[in-house]
């Protein structure tokens, strides 16, 4: 259960129901063949993606539907969008089809709040703009408590496009409301010093800011920010900021490898080091996902009724 | 003749040095008399007791857009006018972003016949700059001149060209009209939603760094010192340009300015929950600029007050807080947000009053308004304590999307006066 109706971002949220969202999410993850057709039976969810997505419209539609939903999913980057209508007429017309629960991507910032403010159905946010991506985080401490058995006083490293990233504002709420130390590497054009009013410790030099982390957390980083915008060419954010071999030495001895996904090979991330399964996370994260996002389901269902 | 007598007010007439209490009768379209005695209200057509209210020369918005032409289903410029009016702004200034833009003298001819044969406040109107407000080419600024425009404007983008910028001021200059100048910088403001600030990293909103608004500004400021071109910064936002103003203002630069009162009575934590009346441009700032700006009023680097009328449709703002229209309704909640500086902060009535219509009208070489024998009766009646809360759907105006929404309000206008004919209901 939780307190608010919808899911809209990890900011604020009270730490009982983080922990009883990863719980139930363990729960699910433990149990990865079962379905659970009675928890979401009679429950209709729409996935509406303005914005391109297939592991999260994925990852919520299968967990929607081992729960026993009904999943309907628009991709309203080709539709009626296109001719004109604004997110709320989009958003009264699919809720006059009487939705239970809205699940929402969208490019602008505060998009699901809006969308949540003219709808009858549970809101919850599979990414917006710049501002939150509450499954994703949950899914990573839950990839990181399953892995190392805690998240509170563990190192934790975000890396790279810090200003553009919801996954890093949404994994800085949560990890420090669950007592991690994180810390955010970055060059200093892509991390706003206002972070450090926040009271993150802002490192713009790599080995100094994974020196003794268990977790580094990478982030994806368009490549036309490295084409002379925020860094000069993708050829000197890879030797200053791409986690390589030589770097992740600093890290903590068994430092664990994460990255939200899709990942630039060889600009952010030397393969060796992502593909290698004793220190990479991505596949776990990627797994998790599912059961994560079957919790959050079941928790605004139940939150609604 | 009729006569109008305003009994038991208090007087307060930057101009003339006045502060007392006393009455006023006007008679046809002039003040008749100012005084102490209060005579025999028999010989009245219309006696109004102005006991607890401030009589103050008529006030002047110096910053409106108007939706008219263009845009009129938004707001008519007859609805403007008597929405000004009914708000106690007894003249004001249109802005020239309309569509078409009023860019030439036959466009100011035939708004201002129209605006003749309204009720309400009084029309004036700037020229664009730039032809179409370009920002390219210089605008008939002379035919716009001898047509009567007070002055010539931007839209809401800054004329980055600085070559382009000293020519309009020098033209400007010879046709002794002052240039009105929104102040931001190109790129910094570029697809931004709203002040940098820690409210912006959380909202996940681009932020534009205050500077944008100073560095244009302090660039602008160097060539009124270059060309000796009376320049006028409008809504000023931020502590940096302040201090701007400030040093210019010391070096006798013929340098003035105005801020409208969302930058002195809110700031960026306003935006919090994406709410989008609250977009402005520019965008709120922070505690401190709010705080620089009411010393600024308080010390007449800033000289004026305007509402920064916008209006807005409820489409335009029913989006995602970045994709939403900047603006909002200011005329009818001008004056008591301007008051307010005094029941919140302290600034003495006089120099709100000044605020709010002897600087507008020296800026724009208008006849300076006065509570005097023989002048022209333009008159706002203000009632001071008066506790009301703001509420759009009360307007007037079909324009009703303000970022004061239930804010709470210690006075209120009671009355206006234009050239003797009472404009509110």
């Amino acid at each position: 259960m939780l307190s608010k109706k919808h899911l809209l971002g990890i900011e604020g949220m009270p730490i009982p129901e983080i922990n009883d969202l990863l719980d139930r999410a363990d729960y699910f993850a433990n149990r990865p063949k079962q379905s659970f057709p009675d928890i979401l039976s009679n429950t209709t969810v729409l996935n509406m993606f303005f914005e391109n997505s297939t592991r999260t419209r994925v990852s919520f539609e299968i967990a929607a539907k081992r729960l026993g939903a009904s999943v309907l999913n628009i991709s309203v980057n080709g539709s009626s969008v296109k001719k004109g209508e604004t997110l709320i007429d989009t958003a009264t017309t699919l809720n006059a089809m009487r939705p239970d629960i809205l699940v929402a991507r969208h490019h602008a910032s505060g998009a699901p709040l809006l969308l949540s403010q003219h709808v009858d159905a549970a809101v919850i946010n599979a990414g917006d703009g710049r501002h939150e991506h509450p499954t994703q985080a949950l899914l990573d401490a839950l990839t990181i408590k399953r892995s190392l058995g805690r998240i509170a006083g563990l190192k934790i490293a975000i890396c790279g496009d810090i200003n553009n990233s919801r996954v890093a504002r949404s994994n800085l709420y949560l990890l420090s409301a669950l007592g991690a130390e994180v810390r955010l590497v970055s060059p200093a054009t892509l991390v706003s010093p206002y972070f450090a009013e926040m009271g993150v410790p802002i490192y713009t030099d790599m080995e100094q800011g994974i020196a003794g982390c268990e977790i580094v957390m990478m982030l994806r980083l368009q490549t036309e920010r490295m084409e002379g915008r925020e860094a000069p060419s993708q050829h000197e954010y890879f030797h200053l900021f791409g986690l390589d071999t030589h770097k992740l030495q600093k890290a903590a001895p068994d430092a664990l490898i994460m990255h939200p996904g899709p990942m630039n090979r060889g600009v952010e991330i030397d393969s060796k080091i992502a593909d290698d399964n004793s220190k990479s996370l991505i596949r776990t994260q990627v797994e998790l996902g599912v059961a994560t996002r079957m919790a959050c389901l079941e928790a605004v269902a139940g939150a609604k009724l | 003749m009729s006569k109008t007598l305003l009994k038991n007010g208090r007087l307060i007439c930057p101009s003339e040095k006045l502060d007392m209490l006393g009455h006023i009768i006007i008679e046809g379209n002039h003040i008749a008399s100012v005084g102490t005695q209060l005579p025999d209200n028999a010989d009245f057509d219309t006696v109004i007791d102005c006991n607890g209210c401030v009589i103050m020369p008529g006030a002047i918005d110096m910053r409106v857009q108007s939706a008219d032409p263009g845009a009129e289903h938004l707001e008519s410029l007859s609805d403007l006018l008597a929405a000004a009016g009914n708000a106690g702004i007894t003249q004001l200034v249109s802005l020239p972003a309309t569509s078409p833009v009023i860019d030439s003298a036959v466009m100011i001819d035939s708004l201002k016949l129209r605006a003749s044969s309204y009720k309400g406040a009084l029309f004036h109107l700037y020229g664009a700059m730039t032809q179409s407000l370009d920002n390219k080419h210089m605008a008939e600024l002379g035919m716009m001149a001898k047509a009567g425009v007070v002055g010539f404007a931007n839209s809401l983008e800054s004329v980055s060209n600085s070559l382009l910028m000293r020519r309009i001021m020098t033209y400007s200059k010879m046709l002794d009209k002052p240039i009105i100048h929104h102040c931001s910088d190109p790129y910094l403001s570029k697809d931004t939603d709203m002040n940098e600030s820690e409210t912006a990293i959380r909202l996940g909103l681009i932020g534009e760094p205050s500077i944008a608004e100073t560095i244009i500004l302090e660039r602008d400021l160097n060539l009124v010192s270059l060309t000796g071109c009376r320049y006028h910064a409008a809504h000023i936002s931020t502590a940096s340009s302040i201090e701007a103003l400030r040093l210019a203002k010391r070096k006798g630069l013929p340098v003035t300015a105005d801020t409208s009162p969302a930058y002195f009575l809110l700031n960026d934590k306003a935006t919090a929950d994406y709410n989008t009346s609250f977009r402005l441009n520019p965008p709120l700032r922070d505690e401190a600029d709010r705080l620089a700006i009411i010393d600024a009023i308080a010390d007449g680097t800033i000289d004026a007050i305007a509402s920064d009328h916008h209006p807005i449709e409820m489409d335009r703002k029913m989006l995602p807080f970045g994709q939403a229209a900047c603006g909002a309704a200011g005329v009818e909640t001008l004056l008591p947000l301007a008051f307010s500086l005094f029941h919140t902060h302290s600034i003495s009535l006089t120099k709100i009053v000044n605020a709010l219509s002897v600087a507008p009208a020296k800026t724009l070489c208008l006849p300076i308004p006065k509570l005097a024998i023989g002048t022209k009766a333009n008159i706002t009646i203000v009632k001071l304590s008066s506790s009301s809360v703001i509420r759009g759907s009360d307007f007037m105006s079909q324009s009703q999307i303000t970022p004061f929404e239930h804010y709470l309000i210690d006075s209120k206008v009671a009355g206006c006066f234009v050239n003797g004919i009472s404009v509110t209901s």
